[in-house]
């Protein structure tokens, strides 16, 4: 959802005068955002919600040190990155380092493409999850939040040429890791 | 065949590239097909990770509610006076001032006491010598703390000269340094905790 730049810039200033009406409304114009860009980190709904909660909370309080040269979205997701890990530390979530703790069953009686579907899908997920997080959130930020390089540095406060480098890694490794078992699948037509 | 572009292929796809490097890229993958294969590969990859989709989560209406109600009551931080910022600039202006005038001051005074030994001034400048009683305080106590002896008159003169008139200057300008070093440490600190916020500990 696009936003007025003069609309936020507005609300921006009026919340960091106090006006929770105000806030209330950032938080709702970015709140799915949020909660994708968590989600997509730490792979648990629950998780995401709590965690994006968190991350409002934190800009709430330090509203005062946002400065409007960059964009509120990117400001907000550095928080987001930050809430998701630390969250994660606290839930002592262990991530999958390998893929062999999924494997895609033999077809079952039923619908199998949509069990494939659902198969696939997971095992992508896990995937993304395995990445290292330096790499997994510049993957996030860039396919499922379309944001551009530039606006990922900024995000991330790294230079343009670290979120190539990330970003390539993270492609790279994915497909290394999925190569195998899915593209294999759709060579032999199961998909 | 040209040099492999595979480092600029994920930028290529995303359409990060400049003009310049797009041209360059494009004119590559005409006559690559390793490159092309690698192209259309990371496009299923991207087509493949758009598939996981995100879980419904609750409305952003609701989600906004509930941050309200869990919203702290912050201090509103009251804009600084412009005369309080710009009495914050001042301080290393007014630190540069103090030491030009000292600086200065110290100079002047040492150019009218080498005019006045050399009697360029007439004697107009006499209140510019130390008082004889004064002169003698730094050689007498040497005296008794058994420092002097024999020749070392000459080493007290000095001694006596260098803390009359360089080391206060010294000592007022090392003053001066060290308080606009804190001014800089307090501007720095700022300035990292407005760029980064306290968002980025841990």
């Amino acid at each position: 959802m696009t936003v007025p730049a003069v609309n936020e810039t507005e609300l921006v200033t009026r919340a960091q005068s106090g006006d929770r009406n105000a806030f209330s409304e950032l938080v709702r114009i970015h709140a799915q955002g949020v909660m994708n860009v968590i989600y997509r980190m730490c792979g648990d709904a629950r998780i995401a919600e709590d965690a994006a909660q968190e991350t409002f909370i934190q800009a709430w309080l330090h509203l005062s040190s946002y400065r409007p040269q960059t964009s509120l979205r990117s400001w907000l997701y550095r928080i987001a990155v930050n809430a998701a890990t630390d969250m994660l530390r606290r839930e002592r979530r262990i991530l999958p380092n390998a893929l062999e703790d999924l494997q895609l069953h033999d077809p079952q009686p039923g619908p199998e493409a949509l069990f494939l579907q659902e198969e696939r899908t997971a095992l992508v997920k896990k995937a993304i999850l395995s990445l290292p997080e330096a790499s997994r959130v510049v993957l996030v930020l860039r396919e499922y939040e379309g944001m551009s390089y530039h606006e990922i540095a900024e995000a991330l406060d790294i230079p343009v040429g670290t979120v190539m480098s990330r970003l390539n890694y993270a492609r790279k490794s994915l497909k290394d890791k999925l190569e195998q078992k899915l593209f294999a699948q759709v060579e032999a037509g199961h998909v | 065949m040209s040099k492999h572009v595979t480092e600029w292929l994920n930028a290529y796809l995303d359409g990060e590239l400049k003009s310049s490097q797009l041209q360059q890229v494009e004119a590559h993958l005409v006559e690559c097909q390793v490159c092309r294969e690698e192209v259309e590969s990371l496009a299923r990859l991207s087509s493949l990770l758009q598939e996981v989709p995100a879980p419904e989560f609750i409305s952003p209406e609701r989600f906004a509610a509930q941050v309200n109600l869990r919203l702290p009551h912050r201090p509103i931080s009251i804009p600084k006076s412009r005369f309080v910022e710009a009495g914050w600039w001042m301080i290393p202006v007014g630190l540069l001032a103090a030491w030009i005038f000292i600086s200065t001051s110290f100079l002047v005074s040492d150019i009218l006491s080498v005019a006045n030994n050399l009697g360029l001034l007439a004697g107009a400048a006499d209140w510019l010598a130390f008082d004889a009683a004064n002169q003698s305080y730094w050689s007498a106590t040497l005296g008794q703390i058994g420092v002097l002896s024999g020749n070392s008159l000459d080493w007290a003169a000095s001694a006596e000269a260098l803390t009359r008139t360089s080391l206060p200057q010294i000592t007022l300008q090392v003053s001066i340094a060290l308080l606009y070093l804190s001014w800089m440490a307090v501007w720095w600190t700022r300035r990292r905790r407005q760029e980064h916020g306290q968002l980025l500990e841990g």
